[in-house]
C-alpha cells in the first residue's frame, strides 16, 4: 500500500550525514550523503506503509539518541551509528537497506560500478544455449536411486 | 456452535465442487474436474495478477521485492494477506495469495520425488510409509508436468527414467559451468534441474524465459508456470468459476458434518454463503488447517475432520541451510532464473554411517542485483562505511550458493494452530506456528554444509560463507492434514478424502505424510490431480 510522503517529518540534513557515514566516497564519487538522494529516500520509503513507518521510527529514534550527530568527528559518528546498529537493529536495517537501495539505482553509481542499471525486464540478458556435451560424465554414472 | 449460518446470503445455486483456494492444487484440481463436467467454483481471497505489471519492470524492483512483493506476507501485508505469528518458529512461511497461488512467486524448479521417499518407515524405520508408491503417482507427474511445462533432460542416475521433458534444459550459464565444475572434481552428482520455466515458447501466449533473474517477483514474460497461466484458462474454458477476494471464514456442514459449503467475505466485505455438495481444501499447508480449526462445529467439536487430532500437526518446512562462495571471476550470476540451474543429490539416499536417515539435495543459487548484494543476499552483509565498496566490487556477479533441502521427518509437536489474538482483516484467527528443528534435521544440514564448502573450494571459490539455516525459507509447507490408511493416525485418506467427511478432501501440501528433500509442487500438483481424477471415476453422486 502507498502512502502520503508529504506530511513525514524527516531531518534530510541528519539523513545526509548518516548516509555520509554508511557510503563513503568512492573514487570520483561523493559520499552519499552529498549526492542528494535523501528526496527519493523520502518518496520510495513511501512506497509501503509498513516500511514507511519503520523508516521513520527510525529516523526519530536515530536522532534521539544522537541529538549532536552532526558536530561528531567522522570516527564519533561511526561509533553512533555502531551503538544504533547494535541497540535497534530493525530500525538500523530500515534505514540501511533504503540507503543502499537508493544509492544503487544511481545513474552515477552503475557507471563506476559498471552495472547496467536496466531494470530486469523488458529486455532480460542474453546466455548462451544449453551444451548437452556437459553431461559427458554424469551419463557414464550407473542409475543409483535406492529402488524399493 | 451451529452447524450453517442461515442468514448469511446465499452467493449463488449449490455447485458440485467448491474449491477453496486458486494456487498450484486448486488450479490442478478445478481444471480437471471441470474438464470432466463437475460444476466447479473457486474462492479465492487474493485476486488476478497483471504480469505486464510485475515489479521487474519497475526502477524500483529492488525495494519492491523487500515490501510489495515480498514472500513473506507478514512484510507484504496486501489487504488480500492474512498475517502468520512465526515467533515460535526458526522459518518463516512464505506464500503468495491470488489466483496462482504461490506459484507466482516460486522459482518452479520441480524434482520430483524418488520412490524411496514414499517407503521411509519399511526403508529406514522412521516415521511412515505413504499409502500410495511412486508408481501410481508417475503418471500424474507427467499429466502435471505436460500441462505447467517442463523444462530438463532425462537420463539423470539420481532418479528413474521419466517421460520426455516438454522443452531442453535451461542454459547453465557461466556461473553454473564453474559450480558444476567442483562436482565433476569431486566426481559427485549434478543434473539440470527439472523446471517449470520456458526454455522455449510453450504454452498459451507464453513466451521463452529471457535470463531476468527474477522469477521470485512474478514472471513478466510469461515463462514462469503459474497456474494462473496454466490450468486457470483451461479450468475457466470448461465453465469452472473463480471468485476472487472471496475470503473463506469456515467450512460449514450439516448434522451428520457432512461438508455444506462455505462461510466467506466477498471482496465488498459482505458475508456470504456458497453451498456445494463438495469441498476441497486448497489452502497450502498452513491455510488449510488454519481453516480447518476454525470450522469447529457441533459435528466437529475439535475441527474439521480432525477426530484424528492430527490436523495442524506434523508442519514440515525444508529447513534450508545456504551456503556460499565469492569467486575471483566475474560470472554474471544475476543472469538467468535465480535457482533453476542444476541439483545434486549424490547425498539423497538413506546412508546411515552418516549418522542420520535420509538425506539432501543441494540446489544451485544464482544472486542479484547490487543493493541486495550489499544487504548481503544469501550471505552476510557488506560492511558499510570502509570497505564497503571493495567489497562490493568483489561479490557484485561473483556469488553463488548451495541450497541445502533436507528431509524434515514429521514430528507432532511441530504445529499450526489458531492464533488466540492475532486475526486477519476480517476478523479470521491468524494462524500461529510452533515448529523446532529436529536434531536428525540438523546432522543433516551439517553434513551438508561440510560438502558444500568442499564443492565449492574445488570450484575455486574463495570466501566461504555459511548461513546454517536461513530463516526466511518456509516455502514448503506440509504435513498438516496428512494422508493415510489409519484414521486414527491420519486425517485424509490414500485418495485425499478425509476419514471423517466422504465430501471433504484436501489437495495441497497439508496431505504429505513425509517430504522428501527435494521441492514439493510437482508432488502436490500431481496429488492433486489424482484426487480429482478419483472424484471423477468414483464421485459422480457429487454431480447436481
Ligand atoms: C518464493 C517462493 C519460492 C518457491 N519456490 C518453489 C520451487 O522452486 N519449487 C517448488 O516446488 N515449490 C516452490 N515454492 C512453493 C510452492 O509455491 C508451493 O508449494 C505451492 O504453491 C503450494 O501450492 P498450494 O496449492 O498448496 O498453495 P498455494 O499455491 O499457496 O495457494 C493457496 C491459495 O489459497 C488461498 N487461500 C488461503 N486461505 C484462503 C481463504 N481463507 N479463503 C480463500 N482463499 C484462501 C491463497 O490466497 C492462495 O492463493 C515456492 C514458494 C515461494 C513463496
Ligand atoms: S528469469 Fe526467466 S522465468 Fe524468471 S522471471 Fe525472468 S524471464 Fe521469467
Amino acid at each position: 500500500m502507498t502512502t502520503n510522503t508529504s506530511n513525514i517529518n524527516i531531518d534530510k540534513n541528519l539523513l545526509a550525514a548518516i548516509l555520509d557515514r554508511l557510503i563513503p566516497a568512492v573514487d570520483d564519487l561523493p559520499s552519499a550523503g552529498q549526492m542528494e538522494l535523501t528526496g527519493e529516500i523520502v518518496r520510495l520509503s513511501g512506497q509501503q506503509a509498513r516500511f514507511q513507518k519503520i523508516f521513520v521510527n527510525a529516523m526519530e529514534a536515530f536522532a534521539t539518541a544522537n541529538p549532536d550527530f552532526a558536530s561528531l568527528t567522522g570516527a564519533e559518528q561511526d561509533d553512533a551509528t555502531r551503538a544504533f546498529e547494535s541497540d535497534s537493529p530493525e530500525l538500523f536495517d530500515s534505514l540501511l537497506t533504503i540507503s543502499y537501495i537508493v544509492y544503487y539505482k544511481d545513474e552515477r553509481v552503475h557507471k563506476r560500478i559498471g552495472w547496467s542499471g536496466r531494470t530486469p525486464q523488458p529486455d532480460g540478458n542474453e546466455m548462451e544455449p544449453w551444451d548437452e556435451s556437459v553431461l559427458e560424465n554424469m551419463r557414464k554414472r550407473k542409475p543409483f536411486w535406492r529402488t524399493v | 456452535m451451529t452447524t450453517q449460518n442461515a442468514q448469511l446470503e446465499q452467493a449463488e445455486e449449490t455447485v458440485d465442487i467448491l474449491v477453496i483456494g486458486a494456487g498450484a492444487s486448486g488450479g490442478a484440481a478445478t481444471a480437471w474436474l471441470a474438464e470432466a463436467g463437475f460444476k466447479v467454483k473457486c474462492l479465492e481471497q487474493g485476486y488476478w495478477q497483471d504480469p505486464s505489471k510485475y515489479a521487474s519492470a519497475s526502477k524500483d524492483y529492488e525495494f519492491e521485492m523487500l515490501t510489495n512483493w515480498s514472500p513473506d506476507p507478514n512484510k507484504r501485508q496486501l489487504d488480500e494477506d492474512y498475517p502468520v505469528n512465526d515467533k515460535n518458529s526458526p522459518v518463516t512461511p512464505v506464500m503468495f495469495n491470488g489466483v496462482g497461488g504461490s506459484t507466482i512467486l516460486w522459482t518452479a524448479h520441480t524434482p520430483r520425488f524418488h520412490p524411496s521417499d514414499f517407503r521411509v518407515k519399511t526403508l529406514d524405520g522412521v516415521a511412515d510409509d505413504w499409502p500410495i508408491t511412486y508408481d501410481e503417482l508417475e503418471e500424474f507427474y507427467d499429466l502435471n508436468d505436460e500441462v505447467m511445462g517442463c523444462s530438463g533432460i532425462n537420463g539423470d542416475p539420481a532418479n528413474p527414467p521419466r517421460s520426455p521433458r516438454q522443452m531442453p534444459p535451461l542454459p547453465l550459464g557461466k556461473d553454473g559451468r564453474k559450480l558444476i565444475s567442483g562436482f565433476e572434481k569431486l566426481g559427485w552428482h549434478w543434473w539440470p534441474s527439472d523446471s517449470y520455466v520456458n526454455s522455449q515458447r510453450y504454452g498459451e501466449g507464453r513466451d521463452a524465459c529471457n535470463f531476468c533473474g527474477h522469477n521470485h517477483m512474478g514472471c513478466y514474460q510469461r515463462a514462469k508456470s503459474s497456474t494462473d497461466l496454466t490450468y486457470w484458462p483451461r479450468a475457466l474454458r470448461s465453465g469452472a468459476t473463480i471468485e476472487t477476494g472471496a475470503r473463506v471464514r469456515r467450512v460449514t456442514t450439516d448434522e451428520q458434518g457432512r461438508a455444506t459449503g462455505a462461510d466467506y467475505i466477498d471482496s465488498k466485505g459482505k458475508e456470504q454463503h456458497q453451498s456445494a455438495r463438495a469441498v476441497i481444501m486448497a489452502a497450502n499447508g498452513i491455510g488449510t488447517p488454519r481453516l480447518m480449526l476454525n470450522s469447529k462445529s457441533d459435528a466437529h467439536p475439535d475441527g474439521l475432520a480432525n477426530t484424528s487430532g492430527l490436523v495442524g500437526k506434523n508442519l514440515m518446512f525444508h529447513p534450508f541451510a545456504m551456503i556460499s562462495g565469492v569467486f575471483p571471476e566475474k560470472l554474471d550470476s544475476w543472469q538467468g532464473p535465480l535457482g533453476n540451474i542444476g541439483l545434486s543429490q549424490e547425498f539423497y539416499e538413506t546412508d546411515k554411517s552418516r549418522g542420520f536417515v535420509r538425506g539432501y539435495t543441494y540446489q544451485f543459487q544464482r544472486s542479484l542485483g547490487p543493493a541486495w548484494i550489499a544487504k548481503g543476499g544469501f550471505r552476510d552483509p557488506i560492511p558499510w562505511g570502509d570497505g564497503h565498496h571493495e567489497e562490493l566490487e568483489k561479490r557484485l556477479g561473483s556469488v553463488m550458493g548451495m541450497a541445502v533441502i533436507g528431509e524434515d521427518l514429521p514430528e507432532e509437536h511441530n504445529t499450526v494452530d489458531l492464533d488466540p489474538e492475532l486475526t486477519d482483516s476480517d476478523g479470521i484467527p491468524a494462524p500461529r506456528l510452533n515448529y523446532t528443528l529436529s536434531k536428525n534435521s540438523r546432522d543433516q544440514l551439517d553434513h551438508a554444509i561440510e560438502n558444500a564448502k568442499k564443492v565449492l573450494e574445488a570450484a575455486g571459490a574463495d570466501d566461504i560463507h555459511v548461513d546454517p539455516m536461513m530463516r526466511q525459507s518456509g516455502w514448503h509447507l506440509m504435513g498438516t492434514a496428512r494422508m493415510g490408511d489409519d484414521p486414527e493416525k491420519s486425517v485424509v485418506d490414500k485418495w485425499g478424502q478425509a476419514h471423517d467427511v466422504d465430501n471433504l478432501f484436501i489437495v495441497d501440501g497439508s496431505v504429505f505424510v513425509t517430504g522428501a528433500a527435494v521441492n514439493p509442487t510437482p508432488t502436490i500438483q500431481a496429488l492433486a490431480l489424482r484426487t480429482a481424477d478419483y472424484i471423477v471415476s468414483n464421485r459422480q453422486d457429487l454431480k447436481g
